[in-house]
């Protein structure tokens, strides 16, 4: 990632004009380094004002600062020069959704379906709208946010995390694949081949719902793994198991593409987190193949 | 290599199935010192533990698990252990899947004790 930011910054150096802002941009986004990422993307549109994809990379930056009605704005932006922008859809529907109006959201994501209909992360996220019961719209303080649905993505990197849902009602959404479990919808997650949550949850300390911000995170856990086991000629990696001060985290695949992660006090030995980790695999397996995928 | 790092990695590498181990630099992946059997690409090893360690420490962070202390990813050719000594070393093991876990891990949390004192 370092090195993308160095090459693609050097690029620009050489050419201001370029639209290789875009993507440093982007790069600087998936670094966390939101102002420098909004500095770059503001100064490339000022360049190319009707330049689509940096109106998306510009509206994923103020989603990811939390700033949803600029973030729509910048996605409405998008759909005025390139209507059929399968992201911009998306992002429409994601702001849509967090911001109460399931209606819109599910408008949207037809029209992204309607776009593509191969679009597999729309039309989860389209079951998922549908799914979810009307609320009420929330007062304008306080988080929308009902149900687990991502920002798009341009790459195959995750989505910003949205604010949390409370735990109790994360858990209320997703389906109780591992009751039965201890901690079944604290310590247990569950995600897709594209790295959305599906099931389980991962609750911190205060309480909060950490599930989004750890499905983020082992996206780029599990490509480093590949990416480590076929340098290395170690072939498909099976577990990695993390023991840090306070839990012992395992990660695993199941089945193709989805993960799975358990977080287990440190004073499970890490012997016995990992056989609980084989069954929670084991089960999530067996859901995952009576649902199709 | 110094002696001392240099005994830890021969402790290391008389466990049963490895590979070969290293001493790496935590900030940039780069080897410091290194006892591997031949054809185990050092450099790529060190490089990918490092950056291993990276993503899985930023997702323990993440989910309040804390500071990561030792890592182990287990692939169907075999294991790659990882033993953070901070402030800025890592002691890296690669081995086949014959590997005793248990005892790689002593010797590997040995060593990064020793060199963070």
């Amino acid at each position: 990632m370092i090195d993308d930011i160095r090459t693609l910054t050097a690029a620009l150096a050489r050419d201001p004009a370029s639209l290789a802002y875009a993507d440093l941009a982007e790069a600087l986004r998936r670094r966390n380094q939101r102002d420098e990422a909004l500095r770059v993307a503001l100064q490339g549109l000022s360049r190319h004002p009707m330049h689509a994809d940096g109106h998306d990379v510009l509206a994923r930056i103020y989603s990811d600062m939390g700033d949803l009605d600029r973030a729509r704005l910048a996605w409405s932006k998008v759909l005025e020069i390139a209507p059929d922008h399968g992201g911009a859809l998306k992002g429409v529907a994601f702001v849509r959704f967090r911001q109460g109006d399931s209606d819109a959201a599910a408008a949207a994501l037809e029209q992204a379906l309607a776009v593509d209909p191969s679009d597999d992360a729309a039309r989860r996220a389209l079951d998922t709208v549908r799914r979810t019961p009307m609320a009420p719209p929330p007062p304008p303080t306080e988080p929308a946010a009902r149900v687990t649905v991502s920002a798009p993505e341009a790459g195959p990197a995750p989505s910003p995390p949205p604010p949390p849902p409370p735990p109790a009602e994360a858990a209320r959404v997703r389906p109780p694949v591992f009751s039965g479990f201890d901690r079944s919808t604290a310590d247990i997650l569950l995600l897709d081949e594209r790295g959305l949550v599906v099931a389980g949850g991962l609750v911190s300390s205060a309480g909060t719902d950490v599930s989004e911000v750890a499905a983020a995170g082992l996206a780029g856990v599990s490509g480093e793994a590949t990416r480590t086991g076929e340098y290395l000629g170690l072939g498909g990696w099976r577990t990695i198991v993390a023991e840090a001060e306070s839990a012992n985290l395992v990660v695993a695949p199941v089945g193709e593409g989805a993960l799975i992660l358990v977080r287990r006090d440190r004073s499970m030995p890490v012997g016995l987190a990992l056989r609980f980790a084989e069954r929670a695999r084991g089960t999530a397996s067996t859901w995952l193949a009576g649902q199709g995928a | 290599m110094s002696d001392e790092l240099g005994r830890a990695l021969d402790r290391i590498s008389r466990v049963r199935g490895m590979r070969g181990s290293m001493w790496v630099s935590a900030e940039d992946g780069l080897p410091v010192a290194q006892l591997l059997m031949e054809g185990v690409p050092g450099k790529a090893v060190a490089a990918l533990a490092a950056s291993l360690v990276r993503k899985v420490s930023g997702t323990a962070g993440a989910v309040g698990a804390g500071r990561v202390r030792f890592v182990q990813m287990e692939a169907s050719g075999g294991t790659l252990l990882v033993a953070l000594a901070p402030p800025d070393l890592l002691v890296v093991a690669l081995a086949d899947s014959r590997v005793n876990i248990g005892l790689a891990r002593l010797e590997m949390m040995r060593a990064a004790q020793a060199a963070s004192r």
